[in-house]
């Protein structure tokens, strides 16, 4: 039988991205030790390429190919390309981590780069198929990421739960998967859209397959009460790692939430509504509720991403066009935080000290005073006080969420709003008013030190001027 | 472009103390006067920019200035300037302008001043912002912003333990009452369809109709009380007094706690006038004005005094605000503008007597007249003004605040207990304000003191000069000096006509002059009779205190952070699990109980025969076998077996021979694989759980199967499109062959199957590489201390295998050749002939099968990559895309028709991955423990080397 080649062009980036990942890991066997910033340097190259890529080949109008399981759309593009930034950003940041721990290895880098193309398949996929493909692909990256330090028994004992775990969930998904397709007979997105619209809502195997759906999703995503991996694996991976995990994937996961309930279980609005309610004032109300008592910032941290979950969520069961754009500019601005806080922990680590403990941040003022600012503007951010990006975006999910009438719950995010304020602004006190536990000083290589001021800066940025990235966020939702 | 720049003078303005902070910053590096200049001029261009358009609201205007910020969320920059904002920005830059020159002669060469200004600036900056403020959203903004650069004004001198203390309480309290105030304004928005401020004083009376009404006046309030520090929220401003006193005189007196009376009196037109208003700002303001003014007698701080003062000359401004009469609303905002003038100089005076004597303990101070005669006098002006004396400004609002409270309650049961209240707040300010001028400057001499007091620098005083002066100006000549101002600011706050007030000192002996006279009197005599009650007071209050509450409640949330850490994060695996799952099967359970469906679908059920039947009970009792018996590891893998051979004969039932004969091959291999790595394993597994979890978890895991099988059953009784026909009609057609599940793998999925093999291989060669070099201890001996193999590779065993190879080998070149239109094909095959060999190897020992099969398995697999791709290949050359197949029939000797198809080409390279794949990981495996067998059996005696288990 003849077989038809799809239209390869709208794949180009992730073509580029797998070759590029291929390429490294071939090119790394053979490197010795010293010659590894080279397998750095060509996995920078291939995001930042990669990125330009996406910028050339921007989409105006939305295409499907390969067989209807890949569609190229303006949210996509724009999502991919914040996760190459983020991804490189990353790469960056850990680079002297890794140099000093002995982990500067091909390893991180190209299941970094194989992360970076399952996120770019989940945010194009346009079928269960590639849904699953693209997470499975990024899930179990970040599986092999968490125990790239293979000798630290934390790291390992993380791995192993966020694999049983992340199986199980896979597992709940694909139950999901199954359902649906037996139920619509198909597993393209707009096909399945289309079956549930003449056959209407009132299928009991659709029901439990957008159950199981939601399971999974809520898992990858982190979200109450299927959050509980989230704290053992940002707490046991090394750092380096956790600023992988703790960022772009958080993209990916939204665009999957996108794609796979608003594009094709849209008719199912009403059900999946109430129970991301449930998800995101659980997510909200624990994550903000559980960081308070954290020491190890880390772990707070985790928490903290499960609370801005609660809050992704909120912009996304809005069910409005508002909403999403809300929930894509919450989720760009929440990964530009992650990866300022999680940076900066990283360069506060040296050989032989990890700056885990919110302690460790004591006097850091007198340090290091620009990365004590930085540090401030990320926590005032996350915290969502005004000026700062982090202000924005809770502003625009909680505007979304009153304007379908859901005002308790708007009053709810904002409750627990106050409460996280509090644990933030306490990593800012400790960082301002106590005295330094130690005086070493703080040496960070002047590239990153570029980077990382950048990004505080675009915090602030964002936070004055938010307009044009809420404009792209809108528009790009709306083709 | 002067347009533009008129159009947008406001922002301007705000913007001034913005760019003036950053540019002190910079400056200070030159010096402390230049900081202070720069200041200075800052705070001047600020209210330059102002100048044009102050004669607008005198003129009756109020002028709006809109620019377009974020147009996708509705939020513009939007500008508004009536009297009221006038009146504020007035009293924020004219009074920040001597705060600037003040503070530069308080602060010690010690302090970096730059630091202070920028700080002071910001502050300034965000002050305005409130008041210009247009939109509300913005004006919330500006009121974090207060928060925030009040938070590091206050915490200045942080390395004293107080001052991040009370910083931290200061920005806890009002930022926490900033997001309550959030919540509000958006209630407000929802109810009137828009923050601008234009829009909801004129919608008033919708507002108060709506049910809305009370959750978002409450949010308000909670804003507005924490920021002016109101009952029961008051208790961080006293201590924020830990903050530099420049600082505390300008946020503490004038600025920052006046932002909520600001917002009261901003939102006076669409607020007030229910009974739900007047009761929560009225009867917070009359608490606030008397536990105040009372609190603030017993204080031995100076400052503390004064900020207790402060506390309670806020309640009486909410108080006035609260009664809700128009008039009532002008003297609130005339008293803005008193205490606003007094109080600043007065927290002027409090820092010159610290800077001079080094102390603030009223208890040591004393007789300071004769070391300060003028700055004596100066503070003592000041406190009259504060207790209400007449001919000073503090006199007027206070006359009317009393003629207000007087009118407000006749007509109420019990209404003569607010003049009551009111006047006994009267008598405790006068009270606390003699004590400031007795205690301070008379009462005998000073108790050592760190410094020898004497006057500050002519300078230092100006900035108290010139509010005095005020005070007095105002106090002697109200209706020249302050009525213009007086009457746009109201004008502004009613939303109304001007309303007639008479600022008259003398207005004839009415209720309000016998409560003034009441208030001195009393006063006096307490004071007088002072000794006792700060007896009674150190005895008994300690109690009564909000401070407390407050730690108890952060204590709290520490503890209810810390309850649930320990009760979810434990990080226990089985707990995670254990969670996930119960919220899977709430959820599916919602889910199913959410709709009223029925389970069963429409399908037909199948009848039940008697093999099947048997089938079923087989694979239920060897499913209840490994579930009782999975311990003992080995027989759980024979049991495990058996389910496998039990699903073969279910598909052989269903008519899928294909799949039943892979699932055979591919049991037989997997037990294998399962065997060898049970060798490294006890026999038995441990118990490690009691017998409530395990209870538990079987609960789980029986709910769990339960609901897996409830679905199985609605997705099986619903009927659904098969796939099948399609490939029914298509596989002779398409793919040459009439096996469909062959012609779909290697035609139809041809790309799959190349995509499946590759992983096969990239497995294989992981498991290779992984096991390369790791050498595992297996025992040695049995539980019962006998030798693990006493007859290594029995010989019958060996010899009956080796007449299997060839028969077995026969068998599957068969079935691969016979695969492309009856069961079987490359894959099965490929199965076959491993399990063939491998059998040879468990029979013989590795070694024995290494020497007669001396090229390894690696070898295999590259060919068999290699002959699918080029088939896929071939067809490009041609000019088919990739892998497209083509297939023609032979006439052969002997066999006759043959049909040969490229397919088959590409299934043998399907049947070697397979071989080799398989071959390599199992033997991989098998060498695992090979040295240490043989140490141990070296040292036996007996040499045996690589053998399998």
């Amino acid at each position: 039988m003849n077989f038809v080649a799809p239209d390869f062009m709208p794949v180009l980036p992730e073509i580029f991205v797998l070759t590029m990942a291929c390429l490294v890991l071939v090119v790394d066997v053979f490197l010795e030790q010293q010659q590894r910033h080279i397998t750095y340097g060509l996995a920078q190259v291939t995001l930042l390429a990669t990125a330009l890529l996406l910028l050339l080949t921007f989409a105006r109008v939305p295409v499907t190919t390969m067989f209807g399981h890949y569609i190229k759309d303006a949210m996509g593009d724009l999502l991919k390309f914040c996760i190459c930034l983020a991804a490189a950003a990353v790469f960056l940041y850990s680079r002297d981590y890794l140099r000093q721990r002995d982990l500067f290895k091909g390893e991180y880098f190209v299941l970094g780069l194989f992360g970076v193309l399952g996120m770019m398949i989940m945010v194009s996929a346009h079928s269960l198929l590639s849904v699953y493909l693209g997470l499975e692909l990024l899930s179990l990256s970040l599986y092999a990421l968490v125990a790239v330090d293979r000798d630290s028994p934390v790291g390992c004992e993380a791995a192993m739960k966020y694999f049983v775990l992340g199986s199980l969930a896979s597992g709940m998904l694909l139950y999901g998967i199954s359902m649906v397709y037996g139920a619509t007979g198909s597993v393209d997105l707009q096909v399945i859209a289309d079956v549930i619209a003449k056959q209407g809502t009132s299928n009991l195997v659709l029901v439990f397959g957008l159950v199981f759906l939601v399971v999974g999703l809520a898992f990858k995503l982190g979200a109450v009460p299927f959050h509980m991996w989230l704290p053992d694996i940002y707490q046991g991976a090394p750092t380096s790692v956790t600023l992988y995990i703790g960022s772009a994937p958080k993209l990916a996961a939204f665009a999957l939430l996108m794609r796979v309930l608003v594009d094709g279980l849209g008719a199912f609005q009403n059900d999946w509504q109430q129970m991301l309610i449930i998800l995101a004032v659980l997510s909200m109300a624990l994550g903000n509720l559980v960081a308070i008592a954290q020491t190890n910032i880390k772990r707070m941290l985790a928490y903290s991403t499960i609370s801005h979950v609660g809050f992704l969520l909120l912009g996304i069961l809005a069910g409005t066009p508002e909403g999403y754009s809300a929930s894509m500019f919450y989720a760009i601005v929440y990964v530009l935080m992650a990866v300022g806080a999680f940076g900066v922990i990283l360069l506060l680590s040296r050989t032989g000290f990890e700056a885990e403990n919110i302690d460790d941040f004591k006097g850091l003022n007198d340090r290091s005073p620009w990365l004590a600012f930085i540090m401030m503007v990320v926590m005032m951010s996350m915290a969502g006080i005004p000026f700062m990006a982090g202000f924005y975006a809770k502003w625009v999910v909680l505007q979304a969420v009153i304007n379908i009438g859901f005002v308790w719950l708007a009053l709810v995010g904002v409750v627990f709003s106050v409460v996280g304020a509090f644990y933030y602004l306490r990593v800012v006190k400790c960082i301002y008013f106590d005295k330094p536990e130690q005086s070493e000083s703080i040496s960070i290589s002047r590239d990153v030190e570029i980077v990382i001021s950048a990004n505080g800066l675009l915090l602030i940025i964002l936070g004055l001027y938010p307009t044009a990235l809420m404009t792209w966020c809108s528009t790009a939702l709306l083709n | 472009m002067l347009i533009l720049v008129a159009m947008g003078l406001l922002l301007i303005v705000t913007l001034i103390p913005f760019l003036g902070a950053i540019l002190v910053a910079v400056l200070a590096r030159l010096g402390r006067t230049h900081a202070a200049w720069a200041a200075g001029f800052t705070v001047l261009l600020s209210f330059g920019c102002l100048l044009p358009l102050a004669g607008a609201p005198f003129a009756g205007e109020t002028i709006i200035q809109r620019l377009r910020w974020l147009p996708s969320v509705g939020l513009d920059l939007a500008f508004r300037f009536d009297g009221l904002g006038l009146l504020f920005a007035l009293l924020i830059l004219g009074i920040g302008l001597l705060i600037v020159l003040y503070a530069s002669y308080y602060l010690s060469e010690r302090d970096p001043l730059g630091r202070f200004y920028a700080y002071l600036l910001l502050f300034m900056g965000s002050m305005l912002g409130i008041v210009l403020a247009e939109n509300l959203i913005q004006l919330l903004i500006f009121w974090e912003l207060t928060s925030l650069s009040s938070f590091l004004l206050v915490s200045y001198w942080y390395p004293r333990e107080e001052a991040h203390n009370g910083a931290r309480m200061a920005l806890t309290v009002t930022g926490a009452g900033g997001l309550a105030l959030l919540g509000g304004f958006l209630l407000l928005g929802q109810i009137v369809g828009s923050y601008e401020l234009s829009v909801i004083l004129q919608a008033g009376d919708a507002i108060r109709a709506d049910p809305l009404y009370r959750p978002m006046l409450v949010l308000v309030l909670l804003g507005v009380f924490t920021k002016s520090a109101q009952f029961p929220f008051h208790f961080w401003l006293p201590n924020a007094m830990a903050a530099p006193t420049p600082a505390s005189a300008y946020l503490h007196s004038a600025t920052m706690v006046k932002a909520g009376i600001f917002l009261l009196a901003r939102l006076f037109p669409a607020l007030s006038g229910t009974d739900e208003w007047s009761w929560l700002v009225g009867g917070a303001g009359v608490i606030t004005l008397v536990l105040g003014a009372l609190f603030a007698l017993f204080q031995h701080d100076l400052k503390g005094l004064l900020a207790y003062s402060t506390i309670s000359h806020l309640g009486l401004i909410a108080l006035l605000f609260g009664i809700g009469t128009p008039l009532a609303a002008v003297a609130g905002v005339f008293h803005i503008i008193n205490h606003a003038t007094f109080k600043a100089s007065l927290f002027m005076a409090a820092g010159i007597i610290d800077h001079e004597t080094g102390s603030r303990d009223m208890r040591k101070i004393n007789g300071l007249w004769r070391k300060m005669p003028y700055t004596g006098a100066l503070a003592m002006v000041a406190a009259a003004a504060m207790a209400g004396v007449p001919l000073l400004n503090g006199f007027l609002s206070k006359e009317m605040f009393f003629a207000e409270a007087f009118s407000a309650a006749t007509h109420l049961r019990l209404g003569w207990l607010l003049p009551a209240a009111v006047t006994l707040a009267g008598m405790f300010a006068v009270a606390y304000s003699l004590r400031f001028i007795h205690d301070v400057f008379f009462n005998g001499d000073p108790i050592d003191l760190p410094r020898t007091p004497h006057e500050p620098p002519r300078w230092m005083k100006v900035p108290m000069e010139v509010l005095v002066l005020l005070c007095l100006v105002v106090g002697i000549f109200p209706a020249q000096v302050v009525e213009p101002l007086l009457t746009v600011a109201s004008t502004a706050v009613l939303q109304g006509p001007p309303l007639a007030h008479d600022l008259a000192l003398w207005h004839g002996v009415n209720p309000a002059l016998a409560m003034s006279v009441i208030a001195l009197i009393g006063g006096g005599l307490l004071y007088w009779g002072r000794k006792p009650l700060f007896a009674f007071h150190d005895r008994h209050t300690e109690g009564l205190d909000a401070e407390r509450i407050y730690n108890a409640l952060l204590n709290g949330l520490f503890a209810v952070s810390g309850a649930l850490t320990r009760w979810l994060d434990t990080g226990s695996l089985q707990r995670l699990l254990t969670v996930v799952i119960a919220a899977a099967l709430v959820l599916g359970t919602a889910g199913f109980l959410g709709d009223p469906v029925p389970l069963t679908g429409r399908r037909p059920l199948l009848s039940v025969d008697g093999v099947s039947l048997v089938a079923a009970l087989g694979l239920l009792a060897a499913l209840t076998g490994v579930v009782v018996l999975h311990r003992q590891r080995l027989v759980a893998l024979i049991l495990i077996g058996a389910v496998g051979l039990v699903m073969a004969l279910i598909f052989v039932k269903f008519s899928a021979p294909d799949l039943a004969l892979t699932q055979l091959a591919v049991e037989m291999v997997t037990v294998v694989l399962l065997l060898l790595a049970l060798y490294f394993l006890p026999p038995h597994s441990p118990i490690e759980s009691t017998m409530t979890q395990r209870s538990g978890h079987g609960i789980l895991a029986v709910a769990g199967g339960v609901g897996a099988a409830a679905l199985t059953w609605a997705v099986l009784t619903r009927p659904y499109d098969s796939i099948t026909d399609f490939f029914l009609a298509n596989s002779v057609a398409g793919g040459g062959g009439t096996n469909v599940v062959n012609v779909i793998l290697v035609d139809f999925r041809g790309y799959d199957t190349l995509g499946e093999i590759t992983v096969l291989a990239l497995a294989a060669l992981g498991i290779y590489a992984l096991l390369e070099g790791l050498r595992l201890d297996g025992p040695v001996d049995d539980p019962k201390g006998q030798p693990w193999d006493a007859d290594v590779h029995p010989a019958i065993m060996a010899a009956l295998a080796r007449l299997l190879l060839p028969l077995a080998l026969l068998v599957s070149a068969f079935i691969f050749l016979r695969g492309h239109n009856l069961p079987g094909g490359g894959f099965i095959a490929g199965l076959l002939t491993a399990a063939a060999l491998i059998v040879q190897y468990l029979a013989n020992g590795i070694a024995w099968g290494q020497e007669r099969l001396p090229w390894n398995a690696q070898r295999f697999i590259g060919v068999g990559l290699l002959a699918t791709a080029l088939t896929g290949l071939a067809s490009l050359l041609v000019g088919y895309p990739f892998l497209t197949s083509a297939f023609t029939h032979l006439h052969w000797p002997v066999v006759g028709d043959f049909e040969l198809a490229s397919a088959l080409v590409f299934d043998l390279g399907v049947y070697l991955v397979v071989v080799g794949a398989t071959l390599l990981i199992l033997i991989r495996l098998g060498l695992l423990h090979r040295f240490e067998r043989r140490s141990a059996r070296a040292r036996q005696g007996t040499a045996v080397s690589g053998e399998m288990p």
